[in-house]
């Protein structure tokens, strides 16, 4: 079976194309500024043939035409014609509570991810306008919705409530979601392979660490608490998001600064953080390069981070009530072996002791960083949220069959 | 590089979709506080924006205080410093008015003369594709007389946004006579792709904005000219008393005394009632040369940031 996976952001589609037989990747790429002057479609092959064009694309209709247009072109394509294209599986950020797994796109589930615009209103509408540009191009092709906030719908009540009147819960559902949950999966199931135990046995940390960051506690390969909330703003310092906030602090700088409802979401979202913090970067590589330049602000900035994420994991050990599996993902996690270090130096009375030179030497693959006598194995997995959406996209056609 | 893109699609034998509803250049002509809050707002939306000033000057100024602007704005968290390279990106100044044959929509906000509003249209009617929509941004002239200068009165219709344009939902459309459906909904989208709220209105002077604020500035400057209270105790209470963000004086120094004053002499002289003669202090102050906010000296007194140093006097 070949999948189409896409991503559709608010100006850009991602693709990768799967062959499921053996779970290959025939060809992926972006197309970037949709709807702007100069888009352009990047493409790669399998084989390494790499081609960037560039043009008008005025829509993501376009911007998928494009792609399907590549993948069948002669000089750049991996493929006949388009209806080789068995299953579409597209990532949906935000899937309410309704969806509590991947599932096979009708009418009912657009209109469904229709109401829960106002839950995402960055993400959700593009995702949609994807969906929506693919079913007119390929007709009765079988799409499939993998959400973001799926994996953490198992939360028990006590972890994704706040404390706030339930009547409000219950009348705009606001609650925490939690996001990346497709790479808290991917990453717990793929430590779950390496050490070769079952799943129901095994209590295991996933910290996803990337432009966003994001820690989940995995029971018994169920989400049972993640950092991130109602929002991605809640849990971990970032890139350019403040994390965990005192809400009143909020309204006291509403005042303070005279802003606008919209400033303080740009204010948390893109002014905080590394970034915010350090005034150097939100790039995690850039602050470390100025903390050993003695810059005193990416100093701060980088201990907010990992003191945070320190009390993130050592929390998480308490409600799992033991620690068998520590995952770091993501960009951060999986480049950056201070962060891994500064973050469980100390810990060895949960267990998690790193091997100092193994979590030196691991940028960017798959490795057992712990040390020898560590009760916790301590793993860098580089994420694959497209291939889980494959994977999901191929099982849940191959039912309906 | 465009035709590979296409050729790839011909190769395909695909069918491209068919845009007619889509906006991908708006052609702002005037680089005014407008004109420069309409390129920013539509830029920031994904929009291309030619900016069109008369000279190079002109041009220069505008583009500098956009700039600055755009400075401010991060400095109060509403951008970041990436946001504001996109919207410079998307943005092209020129003092070439031929470019607009490039423009899918065409926004004039020249001065309010409506001469020189009429000569451009002219021109512009002559240069742009026929399909392109013109808006006029004049919120005291007739949108029928200025389309009148075209030979496509049903493709030309108001627009009125208030300032500062970017943080301002509302806009006010205004269809002419002649206006179609069909260009009202076309403007209408627009004004959705930039996420304000519009409001249909027709053509008559003051529209709703302008038309119910004034009335109450002006009253306030009489209730103090009265001696009912001391401009501060005007301000605390309309504030206090309604929730407004800011007092009815600070609003009319920061909307510029001298546009009020032209205003209410206009609708005095259109709608010919005692109730839009303006207050004689408001007079006194322009005479005076205080003209608001913009000039440190209205009502109250401002430094160079615009902060408030001191209270009314006479």
């Amino acid at each position: 079976m070949k999948v189409l996976v896409l991503n559709c952001g608010s100006s850009s589609v991602k693709y990768q194309l799967f062959n499921m037989d053996d779970r290959s990747v025939l060809a992926r790429g972006q197309v970037d500024r949709i709807g702007m002057k100069g888009a352009v479609l990047s493409h790669t092959r399998h084989d390494g043939h790499k081609v960037k064009m560039a043009g008008e694309i005025i829509d993501h209709q376009t911007a998928i035409e494009y792609i399907l247009a590549i993948l069948i072109s002669e000089n750049h394509g991996v493929l006949e014609e388009r209806e080789e294209i068995d299953a579409v599986g597209h990532r949906v950020v935000h899937g309410g509570e309704k969806f509590k797994d991947s599932v096979i796109i009708t009418k009912e589930v657009v209109e469904q991810l229709q109401e829960f615009i106002d839950l995402a209103p960055l993400h959700n509408p593009h995702n949609i306008k994807g969906i929506n540009a693919c079913h007119q191009l390929l007709h009765d092709v079988p799409m499939v919705a993998v959400f973001d906030t799926a994996f953490h719908a198992t939360m028990p009540d006590y972890s994704y409530l706040y404390g706030l009147p339930y009547v409000l819960y219950k009348r705009y559902a606001v609650r925490r979601y939690g996001f990346h949950g497709t790479s808290h999966y991917y990453v717990s199931r793929r430590a779950r392979d390496i050490v070769g135990r079952k799943m129901e046995e095994l209590k295991i940390i996933t910290c996803h660490l990337g432009n966003g960051c994001s820690i989940t506690a995995i029971d018994g390969g169920k989400s049972i608490d993640t950092s991130m909330g109602f929002t991605p703003v809640e849990g971990l310092l970032m890139g350019t998001r403040s994390g965990d906030v005192d809400p009143a602090l909020v309204l006291h700088l509403l005042g303070k600064e005279e802003l606008t409802i919209g400033d303080m979401n740009t204010l948390l979202n893109k002014h905080s953080g590394l970034q915010g913090v350090s005034g150097v970067s939100s790039d995690m590589r850039e602050i470390i390069e100025a903390v050993d330049d003695d810059n005193e602000r990416a100093r701060i900035a980088m201990d907010i981070f990992t003191y945070r994420l320190k009390k993130y994991i050592s929390s998480y050990v308490g409600i799992l009530g033991g620690l068998d599996l520590l995952v770091f993902t993501g960009g951060i996690g999986e480049n950056a072996p201070r962060v891994r270090w500064e973050s469980t130096e100390g810990l060895d009375f949960l267990g998690i002791k790193l091997d100092d030179e193994e979590n030196n030497d691991t940028i960017g693959s798959e490795n057992n960083i712990s040390a020898k006598d560590s009760e916790v194995q301590t793993f860098v997995i580089p994420t694959n949220e497209e291939l889980v959406i494959a994977i999901d996209t191929e099982k849940l056609v191959n039912e309906m069959d | 590089m465009t035709e590979q893109l296409e050729r790839l699609v011909e190769e395909n034998a695909m069918v491209r979709p068919q845009g007619e509803d889509v906006v991908t250049v708006v052609a702002v002509v005037g680089g005014g506080t407008m004109g420069q809050g309409l390129a920013q707002t539509i830029s920031q939306h994904g929009i291309d924006v030619l900016l069109i000033e008369q000279d190079q000057d002109a041009l220069d100024k505008a583009t500098q205080e956009l700039s600055d602007n755009l400075d401010q704005q991060i400095n109060r968290w509403s951008i970041t410093e990436s946001d504001k390279r996109a919207i410079l990106t998307r943005i092209e100044g020129t003092t070439q008015l031929e470019k607009v044959e490039e423009c899918d929509l065409l926004i004039e906000s020249i001065p309010e003369i409506i001469e020189q509003k009429k000569q451009l249209f002219e021109v512009a009617d002559e240069l742009c594709p026929p399909e392109t929509v013109f808006v006029t941004n004049t919120s005291t002239l007739s949108i029928t007389e200025i389309a009148a200068a075209t030979e496509r009165e049903d493709q030309v219709i108001g627009m009125h946004f208030l300032n500062p344009v970017h943080r301002i939902p509302l806009v006010e459309i205004v269809r002419g006579l002649k206006t179609s459906d069909q260009t009202f909904r076309f403007v209408q989208r627009f004004a959705g792709m930039l996420n304000k709220t519009a409001v249909e209105v027709f053509e008559y002077p003051g529209y709703v904005t302008t038309r119910v604020i004034l009335p109450m500035l002006n009253e306030a400057m009489f209730v103090v000219m009265e001696g009912v209270a001391s401009a501060e105790g005007v301000e605390t209470a309309m504030k206090l008393g309604f929730n407004f963000e800011e007092g009815p004086l600070t609003l009319a120094d920061k909307m510029g005394l001298d546009e009020l004053l032209f205003w209410m002499e206009t609708l005095f002289r259109e709608l010919g009632d005692q109730k839009y003669r303006p207050c004689p202090i408001l007079k006194k102050l322009v005479h005076a040369g205080r003209l608001g906010k913009k000039n440190g000296h209205g009502f109250f007194k401002y430094d160079e940031n615009g902060r408030k140093i001191a209270g009314f006097d006479m």
